[in-house]
């Protein structure tokens, strides 16, 4: 059986001990690795608090990595947020998965909470724990240039250390475990860092079915604009998509008063182009190379980031949006949740701060420090002190990214369904009702998008498995992926199969989250987007979301989920049947 | 989601590759809705409940193109492998499905490659093709399904052992439409120059679905292009060239927004030759003998395996170029711009780019010239084959 290793690697740091495990080939074989076999491994622990001693903090990598397969050098961290009290997983690329692999672990799985702070090193010979006094305070920049002569590096900085809940993981290459918080549950283990080194080979199966499934999936990326085209994110990164949210008036602007920021145009993606000359860079091995930086290495922000710390707090200065992205990398904190938690607090004291208080804040709000106190605990917790929690604009407690709802009912219905909160990539309907891959759908119309929600949920929950990236599959489909799992493995997969197990992977999260006390009264948005209309013009309308509709479609979604009108499982034993 | 199934049934028998009386269009939306055939739900329900997609197609042909194909084949050959650029992009190969390998009651193996590909060939059915995002998709691979089974036959027709007395019976109502010209009706499209946007609009909108009309293009979308000064407007991406208004962008050449990354994939390629001619509008399509004969090589002794991508000679179609090159960026960019100066060349396996310098008459006028040629040339030698 090629492509797993079939090892875990067993990190209790209360005890300082690290053991390898074998993991059971079935396990391996139904949940594949990743986020599907971090969800697997949290069976047992997933109503633990996130910041208690007990709970795992798993990184998994997927039987593709190590591979040459496209997009495939990632992993999943899995465990609880802290921010949302779900279920949690986050991919992420770099070459830290590459490097676990080749240490030869599918897993590692880390409990307990050290006394002081610690660094994990992991090599082919097992786990080791270091002393990180030294570094503990650290930026995640400092933290890694003490790291990485001798390996790769997964950090967390301030901001996980004073458990601001939506503190990354940081890879050393800059690739973020982000959105969820899971630098703060790193942080409370009092665990600095992850270091891996080793040489290991993946093998596989069938070389010449592997290699042509490769240069299928490369052919599909050629044929996609949104990948290889003159104005895709190979070219101009995700910013690329400022000028398309824009044209769409669904650009999330002020909190989402509005959908249209006249300013856009001094950081999207041509403005970046035209100021930055950017060097391109990516995952390891990956061939879209769609990250960007500056030509002294400084990262350039994504889509998310630019609109959030920009129409969303009311700023077009692209230099502090970049600045801010730099600071967020270097504290180690989400992009999102923090621009949108100043976005919130903007609203509720009826200001938005300024391009130059920006900076300072985060500061704060990393060493949760004055105000930043308050704001490190997130849209929804700080708005609800502030007694406003109507205007956290956020789902299951995750800040909504930057497509205004309104815009794409696909969207609006994927944001409630999703397991991690409001998270675009878990069903990603821009895909189909933005980017019209793999086909165009009717952005303002519901009807149909309860199952293309559903399928694409287990898709994407199978693809989070093997790891891939989401981009990929602007061009390519599972139908290529499961061949190059087939070819790795020397065990059949079919794009049927993996939906399947992506299924399966996604209604076990759903069942963690309702045992937790989460109801269909959480599968709903902000009222703001039933309530009022967003930024009308240019002959798009864009009116309040119809909720007798939204309702409609979302019990849709329940009954070809199999869950009854609530929302909840129909039979009680439903995890005890799973593998 | 019913009028989404007439709407594709409907297109189905206009685009003329299914029978209507053996087209049946099966959703799932929170329950399962069909419409057309009868005698075809019963399998077409069983199929679908057991995968995890939104639509399938279950219909026949028109000719007996897949009674003809099996015959042809050996009895164990399990999947077809045609060269056209759909199935080379996105089908990568089509499975067949023999009689007696599935009933209504045990249809697994067709279940089982359904989870595999977009499409399947079904004996004494027709073929199965499937939808995961929309009622759309499932008529897209049908369409591709279909062009790549039609392409593939008329070229076996071609190339393998000629045609028997049966088989020339089978295909007699195709023969006979050969005989057809397709018409040169022009007069009633937009005169150029084409000078402001909604005339623009208009004129694309025009000469889409006219190219549709006339079936010169397959689902797979083809696409059609405007330059205005610094500026070019262009088919989106994934795009029906019937179903335009809305649908087109309007790209500027300097790069100053990027909102055009919806634009269709072979932008790249519509740059690169307003970039290098004298061209106004560019009009692309799949005609389908032009196809067949862009796959017609007679070179001997060649080296070359990888056809699509490594070829650098090029050949002719009577006096129309033909070159090698993927979609997107994978070549058309740089292989067809240098030889488009008379206003169209051909693409190996895919199709025809036609340019104008007024208006869309001319680039329609050479294209079904071109497909003409392509036809009578077909019907010559396929009834002169020994
Ligand atoms: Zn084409």
């Amino acid at each position: 059986m090629n492509g797993w290793h079939g090892r875990l690697l067993n990190v209790d740091l209360t005890h300082r001990r690290t053991w390898p495990e074998t993991l059971p080939a079935e396990w391996l074989q139904t949940y594949l690795g990743g986020r599907g076999l971090g969800i697997r491994l949290m069976r047992d622990y997933y109503q633990l608090d996130p910041y208690s001693a007990e709970i795992p903090l798993i990184f998994a990598v997927g039987p593709l990595c190590g591979t040459p397969a496209p997009t495939a050098a990632r992993l999943s961290v899995v465990s609880r947020s802290p921010l949302t009290a779900t279920i949690y997983d986050c991919s992420a690329g770099g070459r830290f998965a590459w490097r676990l692999k080749a240490a030869g672990f599918d897993a590692v799985k880390i409990v307990g909470q050290s006394s002081a702070p610690v660094v994990l090193k992991i090599t082919p010979q097992g786990g080791e724990l270091l002393p990180a006094e030294k570094l503990w305070g650290s930026t995640v920049g400092a933290t890694v240039a003490q790291l990485d002569s001798q390996g790769s590096v997964a950090a967390i900085g301030p901001a996980g250390e004073n458990r601001v809940r939506f503190a990354n993981i940081m890879m050393g290459e800059g690739n973020s475990v982000g959105r969820g918080g899971l630098g703060a549950v790193m942080g409370a283990k009092q665990l600095k860092a992850l270091l891996v080194a080793g040489n290991l080979k993946v093998e596989i199966t069938d070389r010449e079915r592997f290699d042509e499934a490769r240069r299928d999936i490369l052919r599909l990326f050629k044929a996609s604009p949104v990948i290889y085209g003159d104005l895709g994110i190979a070219e101009y990164g995700t910013p690329a998509l400022v000028d398309l949210m824009t044209q769409r008036r669904m650009a999330p602007t002020e909190n989402f008063r509005k959908t249209i920021f006249a300013a856009a145009d001094q950081y999207s993606g041509p403005a970046i182009r035209r100021q930055y000359q950017p060097k391109n860079h990516g995952c390891y091995g990956c061939p879209i190379q769609c990250k960007k930086s500056t030509q002294d290495g400084t990262p350039l922000p994504e889509y998310e980031t630019v609109n959030h710390f920009g129409a969303l707090n009311g700023i077009s200065d692209l230099r502090s949006i970049i600045n801010s992205n730099n600071l967020c990398n270097q504290l180690g904190m989400d992009t999102i949740t923090a621009a949108a938690s100043l976005s919130a607090w903007g609203e509720i004291r009826g200001r938005f701060p300024r391009a130059e208080e920006v900076g300072p804040l985060l500061e704060k709000i990393a060493l949760r420090s004055g105000k930043g106190d308050l704001l490190a605990e997130g849209a929804q917790r700080l708005s609800r002190q502030l007694g406003k929690p109507g205007l956290s604009m956020s789902v299951k407690g995750l800040e909504l990214p930057a497509y205004d709802p309104r815009g794409a009912y696909g969207m609006a219905l994927a944001y409630c369904t999703s397991n991690r909160g409001g998270c675009h990539l878990r069903a990603y309907p821009i895909s189909h009702e933005i980017l019209r891959k793999p086909v165009p759908t009717d952005r303002f119309d519901f009807a149909g998008k309860a199952r293309i929600i559903k399928i694409s949920e287990d898709c994407n929950a199978a693809i989070d498995s093997l790891v891939a990236c989401k981009f990929s599959f602007f061009g390519a489909s599972l139908e290529e992926y499961a061949e190059l799992l087939t070819a790795t493995t020397g065990i059949e997969y079919s794009p049927q199969k993996l939906k399947e197990i992506g299924e399966r992977i996604y209604l076990t999260e759903r069942f963690y989250n309702l045992q937790n006390g989460f109801s269909a009264a959480d599968d709903q948005l902000p009222s703001r987007f039933f309530n009022e209309a967003g930024s009308s013009g240019d002959g798009i309308e864009v009116p309040p979301i119809d909720r007798l509709r939204f309702d409609e479609e979302l019990q849709k979604y329940y009954r070809i989920r199999g869950l009854d009108e609530q929302g909840f499982f129909v039979a009680d034993n439903w995890l005890e049947q799973q593998p | 989601m019913i009028r989404q199934l007439r709407k594709y049934a409907d297109k189905l028998q206009l685009d003329g590759s299914a029978l209507p009386q053996q087209t049946a269009i099966l959703a799932q939306d929170d329950r399962l809705l069909s419409f057309g055939a009868e005698a075809l739900l019963p399998l077409g329900q069983a199929v679908i409940e057991r995968l995890n997609v939104v639509s399938l197609v279950v219909a026949a042909p028109p000719l007996p193109l897949l009674e003809i194909l099996l015959r042809r084949l050996a009895e164990d050959a399990q999947t077809l492998i045609p060269q056209d650029t759909e199935t080379r992009t996105f089908l990568h190969d089509i499975p067949l499905v023999r009689k007696e390998e599935f009933s209504i009651e045990n249809p697994q193996r067709i279940v089982e490659l359904l989870g595999q590909r977009k499409g399947v060939l079904v004996e004494e059915v027709g073929i199965l093709a499937t939808g995961s995002v929309t009622v759309e998709q499932a008529y897209i691979n049908y369409s591709s399904v279909y062009h790549a089974l039609f392409v593939k036959l008329l070229l076996m027709l071609l190339v393998d052992a000629p045609p028997t007395a049966i088989e020339l019976d089978l295909l007699q109502p195709l023969l006979k439409q050969l005989q057809q010209p397709i018409p040169l009706r022009l007069d009633d499209l937009y005169r150029g120059p084409l000078l402001g946007k909604t005339a623009i609009l208009e004129a694309i909108d025009q000469v889409g679905k006219r190219t549709v009309e006339l079936k010169l293009v397959d689902s797979f979308f083809g696409n059609i292009s405007c330059r205005l000064a610094e500026q070019v407007f262009i088919s989106q991406s994934a795009a029906s060239l019937d179903a335009l208004p809305g649908c087109i962008d309007l790209v500027p050449n300097d790069n100053s927004s990027t909102a055009g990354i919806t634009a269709s994939s072979e932008l790249i390629a519509h740059r690169a030759i307003f970039a290098q001619t004298a061209a106004s509008v560019i009009l692309h399509g799949h005609p389908k003998f032009t196809v067949i004969f862009s796959l017609l090589c007679e070179e001997t002794a060649c080296k070359i395996s990888d056809c699509w991508k490594d070829c650098d000679k090029i050949r002719y179609l009577g006096t129309v170029p033909v070159v090698a090159g993927e979609v997107g960026a994978g070549g058309i960019a740089k292989n067809v711009p240098p030889v488009i100066g008379d206003g169209i060349a051909v693409v190996y396996g895919h199709g025809v780019f036609a340019t104008g310098n007024d208006d869309f008459r001319q680039p329609l006028a050479t294209m079904i010239t071109l497909e003409n040629w392509c036809r009578r040339e077909y019907l010559h030698r396929l009834t002169n084959r020994k």
